[in-house]
């Protein structure tokens, strides 16, 4: 699910660094006004929790095993600016920490695994009234939030990798929307789980103050941060822009015959270029490992 | 409990390691970026990218196994890739080699800037690049509670795991799971809660301070020419 550099074109991973980046700006911004500093501590430590939370999994069929992703938790439990932010933390700290996801494809994947399980968890879980029912309504908000969120992320990363012509739309959409239908059914049980446990044991948790009601600025906002990326997916679906993934793919003449230089593989035949390869992947391991003997000390004692 | 999977060769020391963190920042994050734009079927740029990507390696002191088993990040992306590279027509396995050159290029880079970088100072770092204050203060407090959750969190493993003969059915274990992951939230609040009131009393004013930061010297310089130089020459090679 966390997108690695490379596998989207350059224009929508762009695009999607811009509009990750305006909306951490707005939600933190609007976090900033609607909350007192308390909230700072909480979030932190929400997002501690989450990362934790990822490392109890339970076992699921073949071997595999499953853990929660969270998005719609917090965004149920936080609301859905300060829960967006949250989940923000993690998935940055995911891609700094364990590599889990690329630099430049980072907007992608707050947009998929931020942005969309929080604010739509946030919202299945209004609109279904959850906030003031007991009992199984809270469960069902709770599953249908936690089941939608993950749906929603998988169809998005889909789309996208669609979109960049990596995945063919046709192939990929289907195959993850449909293996994380499945996979999500845990993801809302635990949600709906989690939910019901805190309404027992802390109900002060979910009550008003950490999800203020949702104004009219919010709405825009939120129509604003659904709607853009929608048009900039499709405008850079359409654009014409060059970019070397699709470059490639549609005109392949080009690829291979127009560029006469010494670095132009069309130079040269399968067989020497395979050995050209491994030559210059050689090459490279001794450089490192000349680098890493030579032991490069700093000057100070 | 230890935990080292976090920026675990960052103590290291080498050159690369002395850098300022906004150099290093936007370095490699030009690196990527140039990566990322390299002409179609410039297999050889790659190759030049790579060879500066190697000595950069070489010199941050980072065991070679560690790099190598972090690119396995990739594999499921790859093999999807892969899956549909013959549907691509003549070009399809070129594009993959591009596809796969350019992802593995990248979390190369990745590895070695958070492995040369404290998380401290990486945080400084993003700051001073104007990082929004609440992002980066929610980070900070996300590398240090982290760890105090984490052994939280295996220690209910470790009991319900005591508690269990057998294996359940899988909505058993889920209702457990669930009533754990409730417990470790509230917990987790009530953390947050105390540890505000103790950084109340003790004057924070929302900025993490970082004892004797690394200044900008004439290796940042060096740094930045030699990329520089090396994205330059092979954006017009």
């Amino acid at each position: 699910m966390h997108l690695p550099d490379g596998f989207l074109t350059n224009r929508i991973a762009f695009s999607l660094d811009a509009l990750s980046g305006a909306s951490i700006l707005f939600a933190a911004r609007r976090v900033k006004q609607e909350f007192s500093a308390r909230v700072v501590p909480v979030m932190g430590v929400f997002s501690a929790f989450i990362f934790a939370a990822q490392m109890l999994n339970f076992p699921l069929f073949g071997g595999t095993s499953g853990h929660l992703v969270g998005g719609a938790l917090l965004g149920i439990v936080l609301g859905p600016m300060a829960g967006f932010l949250t989940m923000a933390t993690v998935v940055i700290a995911q891609a700094l920490f364990l590599q889990d996801g690329g630099l430049v494809a980072i907007g992608a994947n707050l947009f998929n695994i931020a942005a969309l399980p929080a604010f739509l968890g946030y919202f299945v879980y209004r609109m279904l009234g959850a906030p003031n029912a007991p009992g199984s309504r809270l469960s069902i908000a709770g599953f249908l939030a936690g089941w939608l969120s993950v749906v929603a992320a998988a169809a998005a990363c889909a789309v996208e990798l669609g979109l960049s012509s990596a995945v063919p739309m046709s192939v990929g959409l289907p195959a993850m929307a449909g293996y994380h239908a499945v996979i999500g059914v845990f993801e809302g049980l635990l949600t709906a789980l989690v939910i019901s446990f805190l309404a027992r044991v802390r109900p002060d948790l979910l009550k008003k103050e950490f999800s203020p009601a949702f104004g009219i600025t919010d709405w825009v906002g939120a129509i604003v941060l659904v709607a853009a990326p929608l048009s900039i997916l499709v405008l850079a679906g359409s654009s014409q822009l060059p970019d070397p993934l699709q470059a490639l793919l549609t005109e392949p003449s080009a690829a291979s015959g127009s560029q006469e230089s010494l670095l132009s593989p069309a130079r040269y035949s399968d067989l020497q270029r395979f050995l050209i390869y491994l030559v210059l992947l050689g090459v490279c391991v001794v450089a490192y490992s000349a680098a890493r003997i030579l032991r490069i000390r700093r000057g100070r004692p | 409990m230890k935990h080292s999977f976090i920026d675990r060769y960052a103590h290291l020391d080498s050159p690369l390691h002395m850098l300022e963190a906004r150099t290093k920042i936007i370095g490699f994050m030009a690196l990527v970026i140039a990566v990322l734009t390299v002409r179609a079927g410039g297999v050889g740029h790659f190759f030049i990218l790579f060879f500066l990507i190697s000595i950069l390696a070489g010199i941050s002191q980072i065991p070679m196994p560690y790099v190598v088993g972090r690119t396995l990040l990739l594999l499921p992306f790859v093999l999807l890739a892969g899956l549909a590279a013959p549907w691509k027509g003549s070009a399809g396995w070129s594009w993959f080699l591009l596809l796969v050159m350019r992802s593995v290029l990248c979390l190369l880079v990745l590895v070695i800037l958070t492995n040369t970088t404290r998380f401290v100072e990486l945080l400084r770092g993003l700051r001073k690049l104007g990082c929004p204050k609440l992002v980066v203060a929610n980070l900070s407090f996300l590398y240090r509670y982290l760890f105090v959750l984490a052994d939280e969190a295996m220690r209910m493993k470790q009991a319900r795991d005591c508690r269990r003969v057998g294996r359940a059915g899988i909505f058993a274990e889920l209702r457990t799971l669930g009533s754990m992951l409730g417990t470790l939230m509230v917990r987790s609040f009530e953390h947050a809660d105390q540890m505000y009131r103790a950084m109340l009393s003790r004057g924070f004013s929302g900025e993490f301070m970082v004892i004797a930061p690394r200044k900008c010297s004439w290796r940042d310089l060096v740094f930045i020419a030699v990329v520089a130089v090396i994205i330059a020459a092979t954006l017009y090679l």
